[in-house]
C-alpha cells in the first residue's frame, strides 16, 4: 500500500508539472481585450485509496490556482492573495472567509457562459465558511457538479457558470468542462478502478476582467 | 360509508323484476373467447368497450413459458423491465401503475413498487386477461396503466398432468397439475418446483450476473356447487423463492466477498360464495387473505457491512359484488368491499411497529344498450382511505359496431395508486454509498428535525418547506380504437392511448448533513405524460397457421421539464469539448426506460391432427433511455441509450403416445445480451419438457 502511495503522489506531482493551458481566439470583440483561457489537467488531490466506509481519500490538500496569471500557485502561498481558487476532489474554494486573505468570493449562475456578458447587479457572493459552507456549494447537485451513484461518475451540470471574485477582487466567470484525466469522462462501463483513478483532474474554461468591472 | 352501501343494496332489490337471461356463458366459453377483467362480469372478447388482450393457455404451453414474465414479455406494448424483479410496462406506465390480479385479487408484495413477475408460475393459468387504460373505477388503486388478471384452472373434471423441463443453466421446471371430480365437489391442486444455478455475463467475475435461485408454489383449488344457484370454491396458493445474492467489493486491488440470501414467500388465500337468485340477480361474497413475506440477509465481512432486512406485509379484504340483469338494454354490476393492510419491517421503524392502513369503497357500474349497436358503459368507485384523502374514480366507454367487420371503442376514465407505505414510512441510511437517508413523507420532518438538534443538518431544501400528506398518484386515460374482424380467421385493430399522470409521487432532496450526505423524502411533485397508439392483427392461414402482430408507438414526458426547456433553463454538454449549450425539445428524449417503438410477430403451426405443433416468435424493443451522463438530469444524449434488440423463440412439440409429449425449444436463438442493460437475458437458452397427461395414457391402455 505504502509503495501504491508513492507511485500516485508521484504521478499526481509529474502531472501537476505538465499541466497545459490554451488560449482560444477573441475575434469580434475589439474592446474588451480580454480572452477565454481553457486549463487542462488541474490535479485536484487524486485517489490514494478507499477508507472502510466506501469513500475514497486523498492526501486533504488543495490545489490553488491564480485565474489572473493562469497558472497554478504553490502551497506554500496558501496563506497569500497569490491564488483565487483551490481544488481538492469536488471540493472547491474561494481566496475568502476562513479559505484565505483575499478579498474573493464567488455564487453560481445557472446559464450560459456566453450568455454572461455582465454580472448582475443584485448578485450575492458568498464566501467560504469551511467546512461547513463554501461560496461554491459543494455536495452533488448542490454547486457545480452531479454525482451518479448507479455509474459511479462525477459530471459537472450543463448551464452552470462560477461567477468569481479573485483575491484581489477583479470578476472572472467559469465553466467547469471536465473532471477527468484529460477532459475525457470514462465510459459508464468502465471499471471502478479506472473511474477512480482517472478522476479529480479539473478541465475549466474562464474568462478574467483585469479592468475590476462586472462585465466580461 | 355505510349509508353509501345499505343504499347500493336497496337499490338492488328494488331493480330485481322477472325476465330471462339468454347467455349460456358455458356454451359461450367454446364458440367464443369471454373475458371478465373488462367489466368484472363475463363478456364476449368481441363486445368489450376497452382495449382487452386474452392469452390461452394453449398459447402460455407453447411459446415454453415458465414465469409470467415470460408470456408478458411477447405481448405488443408491454415490456418486461429488470429493476426489482421483473416488472411489467404498460402503455409507457411503470411497473407501479399496472395492477396484478390473481383470480381477480390483488397480488400483493411490492418492492420499489414493483411487483416481481417471476414470482408467478404459469403452469396452470388457463388463460390471462389484460385490460389498458385505467381502471380503478372498477378496482382501485394501482389500476392506472391498466390490469392484468391471471385466471388459475378450475377443475372440471378428472385430470392428471406431470411436466419436466431441463434447460441452460441446469434450469429445472417440474410441474403436477391435477383436478379431481366427486358429485359436488371438484379439486384441483398444482405444485411448481423451479430452479436455475443462474448464470454470469461477465467472465471471470466473483458474483455471479443472476445468482442460483430455487422456487416453489402450490396451489389449490375446491369448488362445491351445492346447487345450479349456489357455489362455493376456495383458491389457495402459497409460493416460496430463495436466491443467493453474493456481493463483491474492491478497494484497489482487495477483493472481499461476501453471501447473502433472500427469501420471498406468498400466501393466498381467496374463499368465494356465489348465488344467482335468478335469471336476473346474482351475487358473491369474496374474502381475501394475503400474506407477503421478505427477507435479504447479508453476512458481516470485512469491509462490508451486513444487514438484515425483513419486510412483511398482510392484505385482509372482504367483498360484494352484485350483478343485475334488468333487461336486455340494462345490465348494473354494483359492490362494495373493506380492505385492512399491515406492514411491518425494520427498514421503517421495526419488525414490532405494524403500520396499518384500512380502505373501504363502493363502485357502481351501468351497462347500457340504446340500440343493438351501441352499447355504453358508466362506471364510478369511490375510496375512502385512512392514511391519505379520499378518491373518486369514473370511467366512461362505448362501443358502436358499424357493421358485421367493423367496430369503433372508446374509453375516458380515471386511475389512482395510493401512495404506499414505503413512501409512507420508509426510515433508512445508506452508510457505505455517501451517507444518504431517504424517510418517508409521514416521518421525515421528525427525522431531519430530530438531526438538526443534533447538530448534523447543514442545510435545509425548498422541498423540506413542501413535505405535507401524500396524495394519490391519478391518471387520466383516454383510449380510441377501431377493429375489423374477418370471421373467426382475421382480426386488426388499432387503439390510440393517450395518459396524463398527475401528483407523481418521486424523491426529492428535503436536506444535507453536514457530512454531506442527502436526505431524500417523497412528494407529489410530477407531471407526466405517455400517449400513442398500438395496432395489432391476426390472421389464420388454411386453419392450422396463426400468424400475428403487434407494433407500439410511444412518446412520453415529464411535463415540469418540457416547461424548463420552453423556459430556456435546460441545458447539455458537448462530449468532446465539453461546453454547454442549451437544450430543446428536440432533444429531449422523454421518460427514461421507454422505447419509442415495439414490436413482435409470432408464427403458431397447430396440424388438424394435433400431433405436433411448431412456434416462432420475433420481439423487439427500439432503444431506451437508461442513465443521464451529461448532468441534467434527462435523457438527451445518444451514449444514454441502451441499444435497441430483438429476441427471436422458437419451440416446437411431438406426441410420442396418446398422452405422451416431448416438447423443445430455444428462447433467444440468436443469443443476444447486455449485461449493462440487461442482466436478466441470459443469452441463448434451450430447453426440453417432457409432459405426460396421466388421463390420456389410462384411456390408451383401456382401449388395448
Amino acid at each position: 500500500m505504502k509503495m501504491k502511495t508513492m507511485t500516485v503522489a508521484v504521478l499526481g506531482i509529474a502531472l501537476l508539472g505538465t499541466y497545459a493551458c490554451s488560449k482560444d481566439d477573441n475575434s469580434g470583440n475589439t474592446n474588451q481585450p480580454i480572452q477565454t483561457v481553457t486549463a487542462s489537467n488541474i490535479v485536484a488531490d487524486t485517489i490514494l485509496g478507499i477508507a472502510p466506509s466506501g469513500q475514497p481519500y486523498g492526501s486533504g490538500k488543495f490545489t490553488f490556482f491564480s485565474l489572473e496569471r493562469n497558472t497554478v500557485v504553490p502551497s506554500s502561498d496558501s496563506a497569500t492573495n497569490k491564488w483565487d481558487i483551490g481544488f481538492r476532489g469536488t471540493t472547491i474554494i474561494t481566496n475568502s472567509g476562513n479559505s484565505g486573505p483575499g478579498q474573493g468570493g464567488a455564487f453560481v449562475f445557472i446559464g450560459l457562459f456566453d450568455d454572461l456578458l455582465t454580472i448582475p447587479a443584485d448578485s450575492v457572493f458568498r464566501v467560504d465558511n469551511a467546512p461547513s459552507s463554501y461560496a461554491i456549494p459543494t455536495g452533488s447537485n448542490r454547486g457545480w457538479y452531479v454525482y451518479n451513484a448507479p455509474v459511479n461518475l462525477v459530471t459537472p451540470v450543463p448551464g452552470r457558470v462560477l461567477v468569481i471574485r479573485t483575491a484581489t477582487g477583479k470578476y472572472a466567470k467559469l465553466e467547469i468542462l471536465n473532471y477527468y484525466r484529460g477532459g475525457v469522462t470514462p465510459a459508464a462501463t468502465a471499471s471502478d478502478d479506472d473511474k477512480l483513478r482517472n478522476q479529480r483532474f479539473y478541465t475549466f474554461r474562464y474568462r478574467f476582467q483585469p479592468d475590476g468591472t462586472k462585465t466580461f | 360509508m355505510r349509508t353509501c352501501f345499505i343504499l347500493l343494496f336497496s337499490l338492488i332489490f328494488i331493480n330485481v323484476a322477472a325476465q330471462q337471461k339468454p347467455v349460456d356463458t358455458m356454451f359461450d366459453r367454446q364458440l367464443e373467447e369471454v373475458v371478465v377483467t373488462a367489466t368484472r362480469s363475463e363478456r364476449k372478447l368481441s363486445n368489450v368497450t376497452v382495449p382487452t388482450t386474452l392469452i390461452a393457455q394453449k398459447t402460455i404451453r407453447q411459446s415454453g413459458s415458465l414465469r409470467l414474465h415470460d408470456i408478458l414479455g411477447e405481448q405488443t406494448g408491454l415490456f418486461i423491465t429488470q429493476s426489482f424483479g421483473r416488472g411489467v410496462q404498460m402503455q409507457g406506465l411503470s411497473p407501479d401503475y399496472t395492477l396484478i390480479l390473481l383470480n381477480g385479487e390483488p397480488l400483493i408484495g411490492r418492492t420499489g413498487g414493483v411487483l416481481d413477475l417471476s414470482r408467478v408460475a404459469v403452469g396452470n393459468i388457463r388463460r390471462i386477461e389484460i385490460v389498458k387504460g385505467p381502471s380503478s373505477s372498477l378496482y382501485g388503486s394501482e389500476a392506472l396503466g391498466g390490469v392484468i388478471n391471471i385466471i388459475t384452472d378450475q377443475a372440471t373434471g378428472r385430470k392428471l398432468q406431470a411436466d419436466l423441463r431441463y434447460g441452460r443453466f441446469q434450469t429445472i421446471d417440474a410441474s403436477l397439475n391435477g383436478t379431481i371430480r366427486s358429485g359436488k365437489l371438484t379439486a384441483g391442486g398444482f405444485v411448481n418446483h423451479n430452479s436455475s444455478q443462474g448464470y454470469s455475463l461477465k467472465p471471470n467475475s466473483l458474483t455471479k450476473t443472476v445468482e442460483p435461485f430455487w422456487r416453489f408454489t402450490g396451489q389449490g383449488n375446491l369448488a362445491y356447487q351445492f346447487n345450479e344457484n349456489s357455489r362455493f370454491n376456495l383458491d389457495l396458493r402459497y409460493a416460496k423463492e430463495q436466491i443467493q445474492n453474493s456481493i463483491a467489493v474492491q478497494n484497489l486491488g482487495t477483493v472481499v466477498v461476501s453471501k447473502g440470501r433472500e427469501t420471498n414467500q406468498d400466501l393466498n388465500i381467496l374463499p368465494s360464495y356465489s348465488y344467482r337468485f335468478n335469471q336476473r340477480l346474482k351475487t358473491s361474497f369474496r374474502g381475501y387473505l394475503s400474506q407477503f413475506r421478505s427477507q435479504q440477509a447479508l453476512e458481516v465481512k470485512n469491509l462490508v457491512q451486513g444487514y438484515d432486512d425483513q419486510f412483511r406485509q398482510d392484505f385482509y379484504r372482504i367483498e360484494n359484488q352484485t350483478d343485475i340483469h334488468i333487461s336486455e338494454k340494462l345490465e348494473t354490476n354494483v359492490g362494495g368491499g373493506f380492505i385492512k393492510e399491515y406492514v411491518a419491517s425494520n427498514r421503517y421503524d421495526s419488525l414490532s411497529t405494524r403500520r396499518a392502513n384500512q380502505v373501504g369503497y363502493v363502485f357502481f357500474q351501468q351497462e347500457w344498450r340504446p340500440v343493438e349497436r351501441l352499447t355504453l358503459i358508466a362506471g364510478l368507485r369511490f375510496d375512502a382511505n385512512q392514511a391519505y384523502a379520499s378518491v373518486w374514480s369514473p370511467k366512461l366507454s362505448l362501443q358502436y359496431r358499424i357493421n358485421e367487420s367493423w367496430s369503433l371503442t372508446g374509453s375516458a376514465g380515471r386511475g389512482f395508486k395510493a401512495p404506499d407505505f414505503r413512501q409512507l414510512y420508509l426510515n433508512f441510511t445508506n452508510v457505505a454509498a455517501g451517507s444518504y437517508s431517504v424517510f418517508g413523507s409521514l416521518v421525515a420532518k421528525d427525522e431531519v428535525l430530530a438531526l438538526q438538534s443534533a447538530g448534523q443538518i447543514d442545510q435545509l431544501m425548498p422541498a423540506f418547506e413542501k413535505l405535507a400528506d401524500l396524495k394519490p398518484e391519478t391518471s387520466t386515460g383516454l383510449n380510441a380504437g377501431i377493429q375489423y374482424r374477418y370471421g373467426s380467421s382475421g382480426r386488426v385493430q388499432l387503439n390510440i392511448f393517450r395518459n396524463d399522470i398527475s401528483n407523481l409521487i418521486l424523491t426529492d432532496i428535503i436536506a444535507f448533513k453536514t457530512n454531506g450526505g442527502q436526505i431524500f423524502s417523497y412528494l407529489n411533485i410530477s407531471e407526466a405524460f405517455t400517449q400513442g397508439f398500438d395496432v395489432e392483427a391476426g390472421w389464420k392461414f388454411w386453419k392450422y397457421l396463426d400468424v400475428s402482430g403487434g407494433y407500439q408507438f410511444l412518446s412520453t414526458a415529464d411535463k415540469a421539464v418540457l416547461e424548463q426547456i420552453d423556459a430556456g433553463q435546460v441545458f447539455k454538454r458537448d462530449e468532446q469539448t465539453g461546453v454547454s449549450s442549451r437544450l430543446t425539445r428536440s432533444d429531449y428524449a422523454g421518460l427514461p426506460g421507454r422505447s419509442k417503438h415495439m414490436a413482435n410477430l409470432k408464427f403458431f403451426y397447430n396440424p388438424s391432427s394435433e400431433k405436433w405443433f411448431a412456434s416462432a416468435r420475433i420481439v423487439y424493443r427500439s432503444g431506451w433511455g437508461t442513465t443521464d451522463l451529461d448532468g441534467n438530469g434527462i435523457i438527451n444524449r445518444d451514449d444514454e441509450f441502451a441499444e435497441g434488440f430483438a429476441l427471436v423463440n422458437i419451440s416446437g412439440g411431438y406426441t410420442v403416445l396418446p398422452g405422451l409429449r416431448v416438447m423443445a425449444g430455444i428462447d433467444n436463438l440468436f443469443n443476444y445480451t447486455d449485461e449493462v442493460n440487461l442482466p436478466g437475458q441470459p443469452g441463448i437458452n434451450p430447453y426440453i419438457t417432457l409432459s405426460a397427461d396421466f388421463g390420456k395414457i389410462r384411456n390408451r391402455s383401456k382401449t388395448k
